[in-house]
C-alpha cells in the first residue's frame, strides 16, 4: 500500500521539478531567419514557435505561423503584440533601434551568426541547443551535420582521382531574367566549393553578368537558383531569356541544375547535406552512385 | 467661382482632425491594450501623479514606441507638406515637389554612402555609427541643394528655371550614383538600401527625433511668416519686386527652409513620397492659393495624412509593417486624382 504512495511521490516530484527547469527557459518563440527556424524545428522546438519571419519558409508547417515580415524590418510592436519571451535571429536581424525597443521590453534578444561556415553552424546549434533545454539533441546534430560533410569531402576527394574539379556558374534570378551570379565570399559560393565543384566567378558579392561573359566563361556546369520558378520552369525561363547560353557547353551537354534558392539565406541550415550530395552527383557524373548513397 | 471651404472652418477641421490622428495613433497598434490602460499611462507620461500598478507594458508602449513614432509623424508629414508649398511657391508651379531642387536625390546619395561605405570603413566609433546614416543624408540633402542653387545663379540673380533644369539634372546625376552604390553593394546593405529608399517611421526614438523637432519648429515658425511675399510671389518675380519684396531673399529663404527641411525628415525616416506634393494641391483645392491659409493648413494637413498613413502602415499586415512610403503613394495618388476629376468638371 505504502510502495505506489512513494512512487506516485517520486513521479510527481520529477514532473514538477523538470517543469520547474523548462519554466526558466524561453516558452514563446519569435524566430527571424530561415535558417534558424529549421534548426529550431530539428531540435523539436518548432511548438515554441508563435511567430517567423518571411524567409522561414521551411518546413512548410511554418509558414500558417503569423508572419513578422523580414528579417531587416521588423517592427517592435508588432512581435511584442506576440507576447514572446525571445526573440533570436541571425545579425542581418534589425533594424537595430526596434532591437532596441524591444529589449527595453524585457524580451530577451539573441543574435546567431549568418555566415556561411561549419563554426557558425556548430555556435548556433549549441547556442540554441541551451535556449531549447535540448543540448544533447543539438550536439548530436552538429556532430551528425561535420560527419556528413565530412563523408561528402571524402566521396568528392574520390571522385576527383576520376574526373579533374569542373568549372561551375551559379546564376540566382528571377523567371529567368537578368540573373545574378554568385561570386566569392557568398553562401553560393561556399555550397559550390563543398560539392566540389570549381566556381569560375571570381567577384565578390552577387553581380550581373552580359550574356556574352557568361558564354566566354562557359561553365561545365550551370547551376541555376530561381526565386520565382522551380525545377524545371526555371531552367526554361532561363534558357528563354537567355539565348546565348543555349550554346554554352553546359546546356549543349545537359549539365543544367536548379537549387533551391531558400538555401542561400540567412546561414547554413539542416537541408543542406542532402542538397550537397546531389549536387556534387551532377558535378561528377560518373561517381554519381557513391553520392546517391 | 467655386465654392471654397472657409479658412476658419478648415482650421478647426483640421486641428480636429489632428487631435483624432494622434490620439488613434496612440492607442492602436498591433498590441492591444486597454482603452483604460491607455489613457492612464498617457496621463502619467504627461507627469500626472497615477499608480503604476499593471501599468508598465502600457507606458513602455505608448512612451518607447507610440508616443516618439507619433511625434516622428507629425513632424515629417508636417516638413514634407510645407516644403511642397515653398517650393510650389518658388517655381510658381502646382506641380512642383520638394524633390526638384535636389534634395531627395542628394539625400539619397547621403544614404548610400553611409550604407555602403559604412560597410567597408568598418571601424566607426560606436557612439557615431547608429547617426552616421542620418548624418550623411542631411549633409548629402543639404549639398546637392546648395550646388544647385549656385547653378541657378547668374550675376546676383537667381535664375528659377535653370535652377529647376540644374535640379532635374543634379537628381539624374543622384539617381546614377545610388544605383552604382547599389551595384558595388553586397547583398546585404542593398536591401538596407532599397527599404530605406521606401521610407519607415519604424523604430523612432527620442534621441533622432531631437534634431528633427528643432528643424521642423524652425521651418514651421518662419515659413508663415513669409506668406505675403509668396502671395506676391504668386503674380510674377517683377510684381512682387515692385510690391516691395526682396525676391532674391525670398527665393533663398524658400530654398534653404526646403533643404533643411526635408534633409532632416528625410534623415529621420527615409525617402517618403507624395506628402509634399498632395497636400498643398489638396488645401489649395479646398481653401484657396492664399498662402496665409496654405501654409499652416498644410502643416496640420500633412501630420494628419502622415499618421494615418502610418496607422495604415503597422496595421495592415500585423504582426509585419509595411513601408510607409508605399502607404502614403496609395492613399494619396488615388486622392489626388479623385480631386483633378472632380475639380474639371
Amino acid at each position: 500500500m505504502r510502495r505506489p504512495v512513494a512512487v506516485l511521490g517520486l513521479f510527481a516530484s520529477l514532473v514538477l521539478s523538470t517543469q520547474a527547469l523548462a519554466a526558466q527557459l524561453p516558452q514563446r518563440w519569435v524566430s527571424a531567419g530561415g535558417a534558424l527556424s529549421e534548426w529550431i524545428t530539428a531540435l523539436g522546438g518548432e511548438a515554441r514557435l508563435v511567430g517567423v519571419d518571411t524567409t522561414s519558409q521551411h518546413p512548410a508547417s511554418l509558414k500558417s505561423l503569423p508572419s513578422v515580415g523580414y528579417q531587416r524590418q521588423l517592427s517592435a510592436e508588432g512581435i511584442l503584440s506576440l507576447r514572446p519571451d525571445v526573440l533570436v535571429g541571425t545579425d542581418e536581424m534589425g533594424p537595430p533601434p526596434v532591437l532596441a525597443q524591444i529589449r527595453t521590453a524585457g524580451v530577451q534578444v539573441e543574435l546567431f551568426s549568418s555566415k556561411a561556415e561549419l563554426a557558425a553552424v556548430d555556435a548556433n546549434l549549441k547556442h540554441l541547443g541551451q535556449l531549447l533545454g535540448a543540448e544533447a539533441q543539438a550536439s548530436a546534430l552538429s556532430a551528425d551535420y561535420h560527419q556528413q560533410l565530412d563523408a561528402l569531402q571524402g566521396k568528392v576527394r574520390q571522385a576527383q582521382a576520376g574526373q579533374k574539379a569542373p568549372g561551375v556558374l551559379l546564376l540566382v534570378g528571377h523567371a529567368g531574367a537578368k540573373p545574378l551570379i554568385a561570386g566569392q565570399g557568398t553562401a553560393g559560393d561556399w555550397l559550390l566549393r563543398q560539392a566540389g565543384g570549381r566556381n569560375l566567378a571570381e567577384h565578390q558579392g552577387y553581380k550581373n553578368f552580359s550574356n556574352e561573359a557568361l558564354a566566354a566563361l562557359d561553365a561545365d556546369v550551370v547551376v541555376v537558383s530561381d526565386r520565382a520558378l522551380a525545377d524545371d520552369q526555371a531552367l526554361q525561363a532561363l534558357l528563354k531569356e537567355n539565348p546565348a547560353l543555349a550554346a554554352s557547353r553546359a546546356v549543349r551537354e545537359k549539365r543544367l541544375v536548379s537549387l533551391d534558392p531558400t538555401l542561400l539565406v540567412g546561414g547554413l541550415g539542416p537541408r543542406l547535406p542532402a542538397t550537397l550530395q546531389s549536387l556534387a552527383g551532377t558535378f561528377y557524373p560518373a561517381a554519381q552512385a557513391s553520392f546517391a548513397q | 467661382m467655386k465654392q471654397r471651404v472657409q479658412p476658419r472652418t478648415l482650421f478647426v477641421c483640421l486641428s480636429l482632425l489632428c487631435l483624432l490622428a494622434v490620439w488613434l495613433s496612440l492607442a492602436l497598434g498591433p498590441v492591444s491594450l486597454p482603452l483604460f490602460d491607455t489613457l492612464r499611462a498617457g496621463l502619467r507620461l504627461l507627469g500626472l501623479p497615477i499608480s503604476a500598478d499593471g501599468l508598465q507594458q502600457a507606458e513602455m508602449i505608448l512612451g518607447q514606441i507610440r508616443l516618439p513614432r507619433t511625434l516622428l509623424g507629425l513632424a515629417v508629414g508636417a516638413v514634407l507638406a510645407l516644403s511642397g508649398v515653398a517650393m510650389q511657391g518658388l517655381f510658381r508651379n502646382p506641380l512642383a515637389d520638394p524633390g526638384l531642387v535636389g534634395v531627395s536625390a542628394g539625400a539619397a546619395m547621403g544614404a548610400a554612402v553611409a550604407i555602403v561605405g559604412g560597410a567597408w570603413f568598418g571601424g566607426m566609433p560606436d557612439a557615431f555609427a547608429p547617426y552616421l546614416l542620418s548624418f550623411c543624408a542631411f549633409v548629402g540633402g543639404l549639398g546637392v541643394t546648395a550646388l544647385v542653387y549656385r547653378l541657378g545663379r547668374r550675376d546676383g540673380q537667381t535664375n528659377v528655371a535653370t535652377m529647376l533644369l540644374a535640379g532635374v539634372a543634379m537628381t539624374a546625376l543622384g539617381g546614377a550614383a545610388v544605383g552604382l552604390f547599389s551595384y558595388l553593394a553586397d547583398d546585404a546593405t542593398l536591401r538596407t538600401l532599397t527599404f530605406w529608399n521606401l521610407g519607415s517611421l519604424n523604430g523612432a526614438s527620442y534621441q533622432r527625433l531631437w534634431p528633427l523637432l528643432l528643424v521642423a519648429a524652425g521651418v514651421a515658425l518662419w515659413l508663415p511668416r513669409r506668406a505675403k511675399a509668396l502671395n506676391a510671389l504668386l503674380l510674377g518675380e517683377s510684381e512682387a519686386r515692385h510690391l516691395g519684396v526682396d525676391v532674391e531673399r525670398l527665393k533663398r529663404e524658400l530654398v534653404f527652409c526646403t533643404a533643411l527641411g526635408v534633409g532632416a525628415a528625410v534623415a529621420a525616416a527615409g525617402l517618403i513620397g507624395f506628402i509634399g506634393l498632395v497636400v498643398p494641391h489638396l488645401v489649395r483645392l479646398l481653401a484657396g492659393p492664399d498662402h496665409r491659409v496654405v501654409l499652416p493648413a498644410s502643416l496640420l494637413a500633412g501630420g494628419v495624412l502622415m499618421l494615418f498613413a502610418d496607422l495604415a502602415a503597422r496595421l495592415l499586415l500585423a504582426p509585419a509593417e509595411l513601408p510607409i512610403g508605399i502607404v502614403t503613394a496609395f492613399i494619396g495618388a488615388p486622392f489626388f486624382l479623385l480631386l483633378l476629376i472632380r475639380g474639371r468638371s
